[in-house]
C-alpha cells in the first residue's frame, strides 16, 4: 500500500457513482428489452461498485473491504447474467418475444 | 397429618377425577375402585385432622381461632397478591367429616346402585370431582378459591342432575338448577369484588376483620351482604330460588344424597355461617336471614305435604330444613345451625339412600304405587323409619336435639318461634304419609311389588351405618359425649368460641314440640291408616288449597311466564341485534367491504414488470424525500 | 487543474456518455457496444482509485465476458430494431422519477460530511497485498463465490437447454 495525491475529492467519485445509478434506473424502468434491462443493471452494479471502491481508497484501506466487494459484485454481476440470459432464451422461445411488458399472465 | 396438611384433601379426589376420565374406559370395573379408595383415604384424613383439632383445641382452649396455611399464587408488585390456601376452624372440621363421611357412604351406595350403568365410569369421575370441589369449598381461606369452588360444585350438580341425559325431564331438570343457582352466584361473585374493592384482599378472615373495623363503608357493606346472601339462597334453594330443588331429584339417587341433600345445598348455610359477623354488621341483615328462612319453612311445609313421588317429598323436606337452618343463622345461633346441618346431613342422606334403595327394587317411585315393601325389604324399612321420624323430630333421635336446639335459640322471637312450631306437626305428618305409604298397607302396584328385594350389601351396609349415626348423632350436644369423644365439650361449645354456647334443655320446649310431633305422626296415622277415606273427603273439601299446594303455589308457572314474556322478548331482541347488527354488519360487514376493496385493487397488478419496478423506486424516492424532510 | 483531475474529468464523460447511450440508443446493439464503453470508463475510474487489479478485472469479466454474452442473447432473441418498440410506455414518469432519484443523491453526496483527506489522497492498492488478502483472509467468502458461480452456470444450463420434444 502507499498513498498518492491526485487532487480529486472523494465526492466527485460518488457523484459519478449517483449520475450512473440513476440512468441505470431509467433504463430499466423504460427499456421493453429484457436483455436491455439487464445491460441497465450492470450500469446500476458498476455505480454501486465505484461506492466501495472510492471509499475504499479515501477511507478504509486496512481490510480491502472495498475491491473484495467489488470483485464479489462482479462475480455475482458475471452469474446473474449466466441465469437471467437463460430465463429470456426460455421465455423467448416459449411466448416468442423478449419483451417484459408482453409477458404480463401473473396478473388479476 | 396436621390441619395445616388439609390441603391434600381435595387433591385425592380431584386426582381420582383425572385419572377415571383420562384412563377410565381401560380400567377395570371402570375405575370405580379409584373414586371410592380416594374418598376412603379421605375419610382416613379427615380422621387424623380431627385428632389433630382435638389436640390443639386441648392446648390453646377458647383462644384457638383455626389454622391457615396458604401459598403465594401470583403477584402484581405493589397492586395486587393472590394467595392460595385453607383455613381450618370447628366449622369447617364440621363440615368436612360430613362431606367425607357422607361422601363414602354414597360412594360404596353407588357400587351397588349404579350397578350396570351406561355411564358408570363418568358418574364415580364426577362424583370424586364434586368431591374435591366441595372440599375445597370449605377449607378455602378465601373468596377466589371459595367461589371457583363454589362454581365447580354447580357444574358437578349439573352434570350428575342431567345423568339420565335421554330423559328430557333430566336435562331440563339440570338446566333449571344451573340457571336458578347461576341468579345467586352472580350476587355472590359481585358481593365478592365488592368486598375486594372496599379491603383489597380476598382473604376471608381479613375481610371480616376489616368489616370489624369500620374499613367498608355502610352502603358497599349493605349491599355485598344482599349479594353474599342471594347466592348463599341460591346454592341453599331458600325462597325465591328452591324451585330448582325438587326437580333435582332426576338425577340418580345417590346424588341426591350427597349434593342434594347432605353437602352441596348446605354449603349456602355454611357461607351464611362464615360470613355472619359480616352479617350481623348490617342493620336488618339477621332480620332478612330470619324472613328468607320464615318463609322457605312455611312453603316448603306445606307442599311437601301433597307431593306423590318420594323423593320430591324427601327433597321439600330438604328445603325445610335448609330453611330451619337459615332461621337459626337469622336469630344468631350459628351453634345451632351447624348441630342441625351435621345431623340433618346424616339423616337425609339415609332417607335419600332409602328411597333409592325402593325405587332400586321396584322401580317405581311415586308413592301411589308403592306400598307394603316392609316386609320385603326390612333393612330399608327399618333404616327409612328412623331417618323419617328423625326428620320429624322424634325425641331421642338427631333431628330432635338438633331441632331442639333452634327452637331453644328462637324462644326470644315470638312470631318466629310460633311459625315454626306450626310447621313441626306439618313435617311429622308428610315425613310419616310417605312412610306409611311406602312400606305399610296393601301394595299398590303387585307386579313391582312381586319382585322388590332388598338390595346388595354395598347398599344396605351404608343404610345401616348412617341409621346408627342418626341414633346416636344427636348426643354430641352434650358435654359429657364432647368430653368423651375428646372434645373440651358438646358441639355447641366449640364451633363457635366466640360464641360458645353450651347445650340447655328446655324441658318445655322439647315436650311442647314431642306434643306436636306426636299430633302429626297421629294426624298421619288416622288419615293414611285408620281411616283411609280421610284423604279423599278432605280433597274434596279443600280442594283449592290441594290445587295450591301440589302446584308449588304457581311458582314454577309464575317464573315460566316471567321466562316467556320477559327473558325471551328480550333475548329476542337480543337474537335480532346479533343476528343483523352484530354478524351481519360487525362481522360479514368487513369482510365484505375487504372482498370489495381486493377487487378495486387487484386491477393494480398489471402483471407488468416496468410498472412493478416504478412502483419500488418511487417508494424508495418517497422513503428518501420523508427521511429529508424529517432531517430538515 | 491538475493531470488527474482533467483525466478524471474526461472519464467520467465518457461513462456518463456510454451510459447514456445505453438507455437512449434506439438500436439494442448499439446499446451494448455503449455499454462496453461505459465499462472500460468505469475500468479507468478504478485505475484513478488506485485499484489496478480491479480495472484489470473489469476490463475482463465485464467488457470481454459479459458484454458478449449479452450480444450473444440479443442475437438469440432476434430483438427488432424498430424505434418505437424499444421504450416502455411509462418514459415520461421514469424521466421524473430517476431525476428526483439522482437529485437526492448527488445531495446527500454534496451535503453530507465525508471521511478522508481533503486534498484527494487515496490508499493505492498493491497486487500483492490483494492477493494475499483475498487467499489468507477472504478465502472463505472467495470460495463461496466460486460456488455460486458453478451454481449459477449448472442453473443456467439447466434452464437454458432445450428439451426433448419442444
Amino acid at each position: 500500500m502507499e498513498a498518492v495525491t491526485q487532487q480529486i475529492p472523494l465526492e466527485h467519485f460518488l457523484a459519478l457513482s449517483a449520475i450512473l445509478f440513476s440512468l441505470g434506473i431509467y433504463g430499466v424502468l423504460t427499456r421493453r428489452n429484457a436483455v436491455l434491462i439487464l445491460m441497465s443493471v450492470e450500469l446500476m452494479l458498476n455505480a454501486a461498485s465505484i461506492n466501495m471502491v472510492a471509499f475504499a481508497a479515501y477511507a478504509s484501506p486496512e481490510l480491502f473491504t472495498g475491491m473484495i466487494f467489488a470483485i464479489f459484485i462482479i462475480t455475482v454481476a458475471a452469474a446473474e447474467v449466466g441465469l437471467a440470459l437463460a430465463i429470456i432464451l426460455r421465455v423467448y422461445r416459449n411466448r416468442g418475444t423478449a419483451n417484459v411488458d408482453e409477458v404480463s399472465d401473473l396478473k388479476w | 397429618m396436621g390441619m395445616s396438611d388439609a390441603w391434600l384433601l381435595p387433591l385425592l379426589p380431584a386426582a381420582a377425577f383425572v385419572a377415571l376420565t383420562l384412563l377410565g374406559p381401560y380400567l377395570p370395573r371402570r375405575g370405580d375402585w379409584i373414586a371410592v379408595g380416594a374418598i376412603g383415604g379421605v375419610f382416613v384424613l379427615t380422621l387424623l385432622i380431627i385428632a389433630d383439632f382435638t389436640d390443639a383445641l386441648a392446648v390453646q382452649g377458647e383462644a384457638f381461632a383455626g389454622v391457615a396455611n396458604s401459598i403465594q399464587w401470583l403477584e402484581v408488585p405493589g397492586h395486587l397478591e393472590l394467595r392460595l390456601g385453607i383455613h381450618v376452624d370447628a366449622v369447617t372440621i364440621v363440615m368436612l367429616a360430613v362431606v367425607s363421611f357422607v361422601g363414602l357412604m354414597v360412594q360404596v351406595y353407588s357400587l351397588g346402585y349404579m350397578k350396570g350403568d351406561s355411564r358408570y365410569g363418568w358418574y364415580y369421575a364426577v362424583i370424586s370431582l364434586f368431591i374435591a370441589s366441595m372440599l375445597a369449598l370449605v377449607l378455602a381461606d378465601n373468596f377466589l378459591l371459595l367461589y371457583f369452588a363454589w362454581e365447580l360444585v354447580g357444574i358437578c350438580s349439573y352434570l350428575l342432575i342431567g345423568h339420565y341425559s335421554h330423559l328430557r325431564s333430566a336435562t331440563e331438570a339440570a338446566k333449571k338448577a344451573f340457571i336458578t343457582t347461576r341468579l345467586g352466584d352472580v350476587g355472590l361473585l359481585i358481593a365478592i369484588i365488592l368486598l375486594w374493592r372496599e379491603t383489597g384482599t380476598f382473604n376471608i378472615q381479613e375481610v371480616i376483620a376489616a368489616a370489624e373495623a369500620g374499613q367498608i363503608g355502610t352502603e358497599i357493606l349493605t349491599a355485598s351482604v344482599v349479594l353474599l346472601l342471594l347466592g348463599a339462597m341460591g346454592k341453599s334453594a331458600q325462597f325465591p330460588f328452591h324451585v330448582w330443588l325438587p326437580d333435582a331429584m332426576e338425577g340418580p339417587t345417590p346424588v341426591s344424597a350427597l349434593i342434594h341433600a347432605a353437602t352441596m345445598v348446605v354449603a349456602g348455610v355454611y357461607l351464611v355461617t362464615r360470613m355472619l359477623p359480616l352479617i350481623e354488621l348490617v342493620a336488618g341483615g339477621p332480620e332478612l336471614l330470619l324472613a328468607i328462612g320464615l318463609l322457605t319453612v312455611f312453603l316448603s311445609a306445606t307442599m311437601g305435604l301433597v307431593m306423590t313421588d318420594i323423593k320430591r317429598v324427601i327433597a321439600y323436606s330438604t328445603i325445610n330444613s335448609l330453611g330451619l337452618m337459615f332461621v337459626a343463622l337469622g336469630v344468631g345461633a350459628p351453634a345451632a345451625a351447624m348441630v342441625y346441618l351435621f345431623t340433618h346431613a346424616f339423616f337425609k342422606a339415609l332417607l335419600f339412600l332409602g328411597a333409592g334403595s325402593v325405587i332400586h327394587a321396584t322401580e317405581r317411585q311415586d308413592v301411589s304405587q308403592l306400598g307394603g315393601l316392609w316386609s320385603k325389604m326390612p333393612i330399608t324399612g327399618v333404616t327409612f323409619a328412623i331417618g323419617a321420624l328423625s326428620m320429624a323430630g322424634l325425641p331421642f333421635l338427631a333431628g330432635f336435639w338438633a331441632k331442639d336446639e333452634i327452637l331453644v335459640s328462637l324462644l326470644d322471637n315470638r312470631a318466629a318461634f310460633v311459625l315454626v312450631l306450626v310447621t313441626l306437626p306439618l313435617t311429622a305428618m308428610y315425613m310419616t304419609r310417605v312412610l306409611i305409604l311406602t312400606f305399610f298397607g296393601e301394595p299398590r302396584d303387585p307386579e313391582s311389588h312381586e319382585h322388590a328385594h332388598e338390595g346388595s350389601p354395598f347398599m344396605t351396609v351404608p343404610l345401616i351405618l348412617l341409621a346408627a349415626l342418626t341414633l346416636v348423632s344427636g348426643f354430641v350436644v352434650f358435654d359429657q359425649v364432647g368430653k368423651a369423644m375428646g372434645f373440651p365439650g358438646g358441639i355447641g361449645e366449640i364451633i363457635f368460641l366466640e360464641r360458645a354456647h353450651s347445650f340447655e334443655f328446655d324441658v318445655a320446649v322439647g315436650i311442647g314440640s314431642t306434643l306436636l310431633v306426636a299430633l302429626g305422626i297421629a294426624t298421619a296415622w288416622f288419615a293414611w291408616v285408620a281411616r283411609p277415606s280421610v284423604p279423599a273427603r278432605s280433597l274434596a273439601l279443600l280442594r283449592p288449597v290441594h290445587d295450591l299446594w301440589a302446584n308449588k303455589y304457581y311458582l314454577d308457572d309464575l317464573y315460566q311466564a316471567v321466562i316467556d314474556r320477559v327473558v325471551l322478548s328480550i333475548a329476542r331482541v337480543v337474537a335480532w341485534f346479533d343476528r343483523n347488527a352484530v354478524n351481519d354488519t360487525g362481522v360479514d360487514g368487513p369482510a365484505y367491504a375487504t372482498r370489495y376493496a381486493g377487487y378495486l385493487m387487484k386491477f393494480q397488478q398489471t402483471g407488468k414488470l416496468p410498472n412493478y419496478a416504478l412502483g419500488m423506486v418511487i417508494g424508495v424516492v418517497t422513503l428518501a424525500l420523508v427521511a429529508f424532510s424529517l432531517k430538515a | 487543474m491538475t493531470v488527474a483531475q482533467i483525466i478524471f474529468y474526461l472519464i467520467a464523460a465518457l461513462a456518463v456518455g456510454g451510459a447514456l447511450g445505453v438507455v437512449l440508443a434506439r438500436n439494442a446493439v448499439y446499446a451494448a457496444l455503449f455499454l462496453i464503453l461505459a465499462l472500460l470508463a468505469v475500468a479507468g475510474v478504478y485505475i484513478l482509485l488506485g485499484s489496478e487489479f480491479l480495472a484489470l478485472v473489469q476490463v475482463l469479466i465485464y467488457a470481454g465476458a459479459i458484454t458478449v454474452l449479452l450480444l450473444f442473447a440479443l442475437m438469440l432473441t432476434r430483438t427488432t430494431d424498430v424505434a418505437e418498440s424499444m421504450t416502455g410506455a411509462q418514459w415520461p414518469l421514469a424521466v421524473v422519477v430517476s431525476m428526483l432519484l439522482g437529485g437526492l443523491l448527488i445531495v446527500t453526496v454534496t451535503t453530507s460530511d465525508w471521511p478522508g483527506d481533503a486534498d484527494g489522497t487515496i490508499t493505492r492498492i498493491l497486487f500483492e497485498d490483494l492477493g494475499a488478502a483475498l487467499f489468507t483472509q477472504w478465502a472463505v467468502p472467495f470460495e463461496i463465490a466460486s460456488l455460486v458461480l458453478f451454481v449459477a452456470l449448472v442453473g443456467a444450463i439447466v434452464i437454458a437447454r432445450e428439451e426433448e420434444g419442444e
